[in-house]
């Protein structure tokens, strides 16, 4: 599509117009939505999805934000999911002390971010497939561990993360955020940030101004495992313990945040505040329509929608052979 | 050396052959061994629609939705309006071609990318069918008329008729993509879609019906699927997707420019149809074995990507 | 650089070559495409190393020629290519991979500040810091990769590789006054470049390179030497570059009639059957859109086009084609070739109706068109199984062509067609160019060479800023006129 620059303008708006639109909708149809008390909710919900998306955002950002060569993680979610399973099965089920267990499934997640860089870096895979295939190989293992059974956890520490309060918010919150802050500043406030960014720009050009891209894009999925590994605390802390089939909903939310993110940012790129604000959007949409009553599977349907409508109008933005 | 490198896959193949009837004697049967097509011809039929979708420089991630909805539609059809079974089947490919549709109208006229636009197709297609099924669960035809039942239990000639269909749709595969003159546009607009349309290529009209036709294929196997278990299952054709994209990166690794073809597809989904076999006969645990299906899926992967890189390496600076 | 050979296997890529500069010098280095200019910028990079010879800096021999070792010395590269990130500052793109931090991370200001005043005071040029590379021009963004190479001060010697290749006349004014700047600032610098007539304006002094040996230094650099330098890169006397011009028919092949489109308006021409029309103008000029929608990559606002006396409308480049235009596209290696399908099959792609029976393709057939169209267009090596990707600028150019001669065609449009391409190849391509003439098609060339539109083409037109500025016959133009009409008079000129 060749836009002329005021269809341009119009258009870069759409996913924003759109999701103001469903906030005015859900703000008229469930007025008590917007009190202190269910945005802390709300926000608490947000957590998993918030800490994943920080994750995919680094990746994106390393990696060129063109999805099929460009960089991508979808085994975030898988990494928390197995990083999960093994707290809840050492802590629950075989009586390890929960540090212990935390060491133990940073391990996991740092596995898969290493799967991830090997098949990425070395083996020069696409990472949407080397992700992809990260991903089920993950699951699968997960599977082995819980036996495709849910395991429930009442450690304090997890516990305290679900219900205690730091300063008047909530303790996920308040990590959320402040991990948030940590890559934002790793990102876009020191040299490595933006020797990062430089490879995900462009990275023939990295190259010759002296950065090592295969270095850049190798952390890039050890961040990414990370945040994976810090979501499974969230995870289990959200739903008291670890359950099979979390991980499609999280990848799909991970996703359309991050997305979404790059609309609201001034260079129309891929942030870490951008994901960390997609992320609680999105979710205050899914509580918002399930408040309302929305059956969850149309919910399902209006976020993939979403997602198709925010990458539309990016597309229909993006500059033609000029 | 080269040669060896391009055809070390078919090594694996045979060092895995190896391993499972040394395990298990019965893999080598004749009976073990047309299971092993049997078990194949869905995901040889939805890994060639991914083979065009690939050729023309995308992917599709909703070949399982397309799947589904063929599956969806047949059952519906025979269930619902008690239709025959030749009706059946085009109520089946109409399902699949709705989902190309709306692929092709995301992708060439809403300028999404192919990643993208399957992506929210997947998502989409998913939840319509929970919202359809009420849940996710079944919906089961047992009544099914021999005919469409024949499809998946019958046989031609001594040969199941999944593994007829598979032949057919193979053979009309390779004559598209690798004999014909629309195969070779495929190819050019694959690697370089800008030169193909100042070349007059028809760029944007055939990547919107190639992407039709791979659904509309994947609903095939829908049908076939759906007249295997007597039931239309909501997503269950997503443990096809990621099989289908390894077996045609594993075919486009043999190739010597590297590019997605269709006997290399066939091969690749041989492996894997080999691999879950023989699995499957070592009697381990359900968990156990995805697990372990996943993990080689991995490996294979990497090791028919790596391998190319390699050869590559080797050439020489130039 | 003196006394450099290169030898890969069974071919010397240099053989005893030299090259010496002076600070403050502009050095030009001309010669063919596989003389060697590359492969001794490699050398001197660090990329390949020489199997003879000596490099030396400030009296200095290097004795390790890795590129870290050779940047510390203070050599500079200006590639051809921009290497920018579209969506960065011009202050981010500076100071890629020498960003300077301070106690609460980056020091964004500092870098803001150093780029503005390096831009301003050494480039001669106003360009914001926080201006996002993806909303600068050409020139800008040359300049900006410049600033990125010099910013630490401590280069003595830039090597610009091609750098005006992206360029319109007016913008090389801008990166001659840059070089000017750093002239001023007694840095030393190589300059490469196939427009000899920029060489002879800048340079102060010319090495030519032929088969991998220094043949000439030229110490004395003015236009009068032009000839002399094309002599020896070529090894011969060349007194036509461009063949014969035949008198085209009256037949009107192809008419433009008021056409407006994105970036130029009301443009009026013709094209008889046998002709060439040159189309001259600066970047931004329109040219490029008004023969991407002739082409039908872009849409016409208004306007209207006749084709063999038909009316022509094409919405899309496939309809281009079956009306019989082609179109040898100015980016050929990403919009002419598909680089990883072998010859045969890009010569075919155009026609593959002709080599097939009932949508089945006859190999046999095309690998045999392909072999009469390798011979006609005398395309290294014969084999039609090679790679585009492989071959040369100048053979690269032959394909897309063979394309189109394969087909068959009533207007030729070509844009920039010998871009990268060398002297030898050049002159194959005019020759063809004139053979599709004689044979009775329209041919349109557009190029920012103004001696090439000059030699080749039978009549002119000139777009400046989107209107057609002048349109003449080539008898009633010479070089300054031509590129007065393209300018506009004194815009964009040095002084």
């Amino acid at each position: 599509m060749n836009a002329s620059p005021y269809f341009r303008k119009l258009v870069e708006w759409v996913p924003v117009a759109v999701f103001a639109g469903m906030f005015i909708f859900l703000g008229i149809e469930a007025p008590n939505l917007f009190t202190p008390f269910t945005i802390d909710l709300m926000l608490k919900q947000a957590v998993p999805t918030v800490v994943v998306s920080l994750g995919l955002a680094v990746v994106i950002m390393t990696g060129g934000d063109d999805v099929v060569s460009g960089g991508i993680d979808l085994s975030i979610p898988a990494a928390a999911i197995i990083a999960a399973a093994i707290i809840a099965d050492q802590v629950t089920n075989h009586g390890t002390l929960l540090p212990i267990a935390l060491v133990f499934a940073l391990l996991a997640a740092i596995m898969v971010g290493v799967l991830n860089a090997f098949l990425v870096v070395v083996i020069r895979m696409t990472p949407l497939l080397a992700t992809l295939a990260t991903s089920v190989a993950v699951v699968g293992i997960t599977k082995v561990i819980t036996q495709s059974k849910r395991i429930n956890v009442t450690d304090p520490f997890i516990v305290f993360l679900r219900d205690g309060t730091v300063i008047g918010l909530s303790a996920g919150v308040v990590a959320a955020g402040l991990l948030t802050l940590i890559y934002w500043f790793l990102m876009h406030r020191t040299r490595w940030g933006m020797q990062a960014q430089a490879t995900g720009g462009g990275r023939e050009a990295a190259e010759v101004s002296g950065i090592s891209t295969k270095a850049y894009q190798t952390i890039s999925f050890f961040l990414a495992a990370c945040t994976g590994f810090l979501a499974s605390m969230f995870v289990l802390a959200r739903g008291s313990g670890s359950s099979p089939g979390t991980e499609d909903n999280l990848l799909l939310e991970m996703v359309l945040a991050t997305f979404l993110g790059a609309a609201f940012s001034p260079r129309r790129k891929v942030t870490i505040w951008g994901a960390a604000l997609g992320a609680v959007l999105v979710t205050m949409l899914s509580v918002g329509f399930k408040s309302i009553g929305v059956n969850v599977f149309w919910t399902g349907c209006i976020k993939g929608s979403l997602i198709l409508i925010v990458v539309a109008s990016a597309a229909a933005t993006a500059r033609g052979r000029y | 050396m080269r040669w060896f490198l391009r055809y070390s896959f078919l090594v694996v193949i045979a060092a895995c052959i190896v391993f499972f009837s040394l395990w298990n004697p019965v893999f080598l049967s004749a009976g073990n061994q047309m299971n092993i097509l049997e078990g194949s011809a869905i995901l040889l039929i939805v890994a060639l629609g991914m083979t065009l979708v690939v050729s023309m420089g995308g992917i599709d991630l909703s070949v399982g939705i397309a799947l589904d909805f063929g599956a969806a539609f047949a059952v519906v059809a025979l269930k619902e309006y008690d239709a025959a079974w030749y009706v059946a089947i085009l109520a089946g490919i109409v399902g699949g071609c709705l989902i190309g549709i709306l692929n092709a109208v995301l992708i060439v006229w809403l300028n999404v990318s192919a990643f993208m636009a399957t992506l929210g197709t997947f998502f989409i297609g998913s939840s319509v069918q929970r919202i359809f099924t009420n849940g996710g669960g079944p919906i089961s035809h047992r009544r099914m008329p021999q005919e469409f039942r024949d499809l998946a239990v019958g046989d031609v000639a001594g040969i199941p008729t999944e593994v007829v269909i598979a032949a057919v749709v193979l053979i009309l595969y390779f004559i598209f993509l690798e004999c014909s003159i629309f195969g070779k546009r495929i190819q050019a607009i694959g690697l370089q879609p800008t030169a193909a349309l100042i070349a007059g290529i028809e760029v944007k009209r055939i990547i919107f019906f190639g992407f039709i036709i791979a659904a509309a294929t994947c609903a095939v196997g829908g049908l076939i699927a759906s007249a295997n278990i007597r039931m239309f299952t909501p997503l269950s054709g997503f443990s096809y997707l990621l099989d289908a994209i390894a077996a045609v990166f594993i075919g486009a690794s043999m190739h010597p420019r590297g590019r997605p073809n269709v006997v290399g597809t066939l091969v690749g989904v041989l492996f894997l149809g080999i691999l879950a076999n023989g699995l499957n006969l070592m009697g381990l645990n359900f968990n156990t074995k995805d697990a372990l299906s996943g993990i080689i899926l991995v490996l294979a992967l990497a090791f028919a990507i790596g391998q190319r890189r390699f050869v590559v390496l080797r050439k020489g600076h130039k | 650089m003196a006394g450099i050979t290169v030898v890969f296997p069974g071919v010397k890529a240099l053989d005893l070559a030299a090259l010496t500069v002076r600070p403050g010098e502009v050095h030009g280095l001309v010669g063919e495409n596989g003389a060697g200019k590359s492969t001794m910028i490699k050398v001197l990079a660090g990329v390949y190393a020489p199997d003879e010879g000596t490099v030396s800096l400030d009296g200095e021999r290097q004795v390790t020629l890795l590129p870290n070792a050779i940047h510390a010395a203070g050599v500079r590269f200006i590639h051809q290519e921009l290497h920018l990130v579209p969506h960065f500052t011009v202050a981010e793109s500076v100071f890629m991979g020498q960003e300077i931090s301070g106690r609460f991370g980056l020091d964004t200001n500092t870098m803001n500040e150093r780029s503005e005043v390096f831009l301003r005071e050494t480039l001669n040029a106003h360009i914001s810091p926080r201006t996002l590379i993806r909303d600068l021009g050409t020139a800008e963004r040359k300049l900006v990769q410049i600033t990125r190479a010099l910013i630490d001060g401590q280069a003595k010697l830039v090597v610009f590789d091609e750098p005006t290749a992206p360029l319109a006349i007016g913008e090389v004014d801008r990166l001659f006054a840059a070089i000017e700047g750093l002239k001023a600032n007694g840095i030393a610098m190589i300059y490469v470049s196939h427009y000899l007539g920029e060489i002879t304006h800048i340079c102060d002094r010319v090495t030519v390179l032929r088969n991998g040996k220094t043949v000439k230094v030229f110490d004395e650099v003015s236009d009068q030497i032009t000839d002399k330098i094309i002599s020896a890169m070529v090894g011969r006397e060349i007194t036509e570059l461009f063949p014969e011009k035949e008198k085209a028919s009256n037949k009107k092949l192809f008419e433009v009639i008021e056409l407006s489109g994105r970036g130029f308006s009301q443009v009026n021409f013709e094209v008889a059957a046998g002709e060439v029309l040159g189309i001259a103008g600066l970047v931004g000029s329109g040219r490029e859109q008004l023969i991407d929608t002739i082409y039908g990559l872009l849409p016409k606002s208004s306007g209207a086009m006749i084709l063999k006396e038909e009316a022509y409308n094409p919405t899309r480049p496939s309809k281009a084609v079956k009306a019989g235009v082609a179109l040898v596209p100015r980016d050929r290696r990403n919009d002419g070739l598909v680089l990883d399908q072998p010859v045969v099959d890009n010569i075919n792609l155009a026609s593959l109706d002709e080599v097939s029976v009932a949508l089945m393709e006859k190999r046999a057939v095309s690998k045999e068109r392909a072999e009469v169209m390798v011979k006609q267009l005398d395309l290294r090596p014969r084999n039609v199984m090679t790679i585009p990707r492989l071959l040369s600028g100048g053979n690269q150019q032959k394909v897309v062509l063979g394309r189109w001669l394969a087909k068959g065609g009533d207007l030729f449009i070509l844009d920039e067609p010998t871009v990268g391409v060398d002297v030898g190849a050049k002159v194959e391509i005019y020759n063809l160019i004139r053979e599709l003439a004689r044979g009775g098609s329209a041919v349109i060339v557009s190029s920012g060479d103004p001696l090439e539109l000059l030699g080749l083409s039978d009549r002119i037109m000139v777009l400046r800023r989107g209107y057609l500025a002048a349109s003449s016959d080539v008898k009633d133009l010479n070089v300054d006129s031509l590129v007065g009409l393209t300018t506009g008079g004194n815009e964009g000129l040095l002084e």
